[in-house]
């Protein structure tokens, strides 16, 4: 009789133990622990600190992305970081630049003086565009924008080309002319400075 | 009775193993939020190339803007535990960021396609109809020397990376404000001054010269206006 008592407290034990086992795995299917943070910037104003009219016309755009590193020699081991930057110079004219008398019609004749092509804008690149390649050891803003200027010098380097220039030139030559004809002009003589 | 408790035994050990295989199936399988995946998406390279295009456009109005930036970077404990959720911020684990951007955003208008069908001549009066005038983010800089961090003792600097991330998000949110900077009203308004100046040395009097656009643009019709490279 004990002894069939003793047997029952344990099935029972056993039984509850089972149970409990499922019932907490239950509650705890869903758990989860995530160590981490926000990675979302703030809300904070756009402000607005000039505003000019200016009058560039552009005729040829060259988009360029260059690859600028640095490296950091160290007694263990070297430092490096890589950035790739976006940037598209513009070529064309600016029309604040003509002289008076610069545009001359008579009948279905104009002659037109119009400034050299030139690049447009000196900031050109997209630093906020900016993708990072590769980075080893600790860098500063300083190196970051010694970088910038690296990008910025190799960029006006391979786009700033005379062929570029000309291209820009051909194409401003073409386009002129053809507004001109649509303003009813039939003959049409450009010229740069 | 040794029989009967080493076949208790036997079974409770059997109940758990089944479980924690059971836990390990439900890990690996990545229902929970710790999702992950070993063949995980992998950045490329671009091939570092220069692309030339010819255009005719017209800037009329430049607009210099300025952003900074922040970022509160808490460390933060989340979870769920026995159906309790729970989210505590951890102490020494703060970083903070600032990021001044300064922008420049250009509003031009295309002049590739212009025609006859651009113009109307009554008499002696002239109305040119411009396309419609089009914003572009042309350069933006990062003001390297004033942007400030704050670590906490626990953690690690800000990456390469991480910065960059907050200034895209940074660049996008000053694309979003564009249509509320009222850069198209000024692009309409300055195109007259570099075309009016060209059509008087053509022989035309001011008050013959009337320059028009297609429409008055909504904010929608900014948001399609706006030629963002990315």
């Amino acid at each position: 009789m004990m002894k069939n008592f003793k047997f029952a407290i344990i099935i029972f034990c056993i039984s509850l133990l089972i149970v409990a086992i499922f019932w907490l795995r239950s509650c705890t299917k869903n758990d989860y622990l995530e160590l981490g943070a926000d990675n979302t910037i703030d809300p904070t104003p756009t402000q607005i600190q000039s505003i000019k009219a200016i009058g560039e016309w552009e005729f040829l755009s060259v988009s360029l992305e260059e690859l600028a590193d640095t490296i950091r020699k160290g007694f263990l081991s070297d430092d490096e970081l890589s950035r790739i930057y976006y940037g598209t110079l513009r070529l064309g004219i600016n029309m604040h630049q003509v002289e008076p008398g610069w545009l001359e019609a008579d009948g279905d004749s104009v002659s037109l003086m119009l400034p050299k092509i030139g690049l447009l804008d000196r900031d050109f690149i997209d630093e906020a565009r900016t993708k990072p390649f590769f980075e080893s050891g600790s860098w500063k803003p300083e190196d970051r924008e010694a970088l910038y200027r690296q990008a910025h010098e190799s960029m006006l380097e391979h786009g700033l080309t005379k062929e570029n220039l000309a291209a820009a030139e051909t194409n401003a030559r073409e386009q002129i002319t053809s507004l001109m004809h649509a303003m009813g002009y039939r003959k049409v003589n450009i010229s740069f400075k | 009775m040794k029989k009967v408790l080493g076949f208790a035994a036997a079974a409770v050990i059997i109940a758990l193993l089944l479980l924690c295989n059971g836990h390990i199936v439900q890990e690996s399988s990545g229902d929970g939020p710790h999702e992950e995946s070993v063949y995980g998406s992998v950045d490329s390279l671009p091939m570092l190339i220069s692309q030339v295009r010819k255009c005719s456009k017209l800037y009329t109005a430049e607009y210099r803007v300025h952003k900074i930036v922040t970022h509160d970077d808490v460390l933060r404990l989340k979870g769920s535990v026995l159906q309790r959720q729970f989210n505590i911020k951890l102490p020494l684990g703060d970083r903070k960021i600032a990021i001044p951007i300064d922008a420049k955003l250009k509003a031009w208008i295309d002049f590739s396609q212009f025609s006859e069908r651009n113009i109307e001549r009554r008499g002696n009066h002239i109305t040119i109809i411009l396309p419609d005038p089009q914003v572009t983010m042309t350069s933006s800089k990062i003001d390297q020397k004033h942007v400030r961090q704050y670590v906490a003792l626990a953690r690690a600097n800000f990456s390469d990376a991480e910065m960059s991330a907050y200034q895209q998000q940074g660049r996008a949110a000053i694309i979003e404000s564009i249509p509320s900077l009222g850069i198209f009203e000024t692009a309409q308004a300055n195109a007259a001054k570099v075309l009016v100046p060209m059509l008087t040395a053509m022989g035309y009097e001011e008050q013959q010269i009337t320059i028009a656009f297609r429409k008055h643009y909504d904010a929608n019709d900014m948001r399609g206006l706006l030629k963002i490279e990315d």
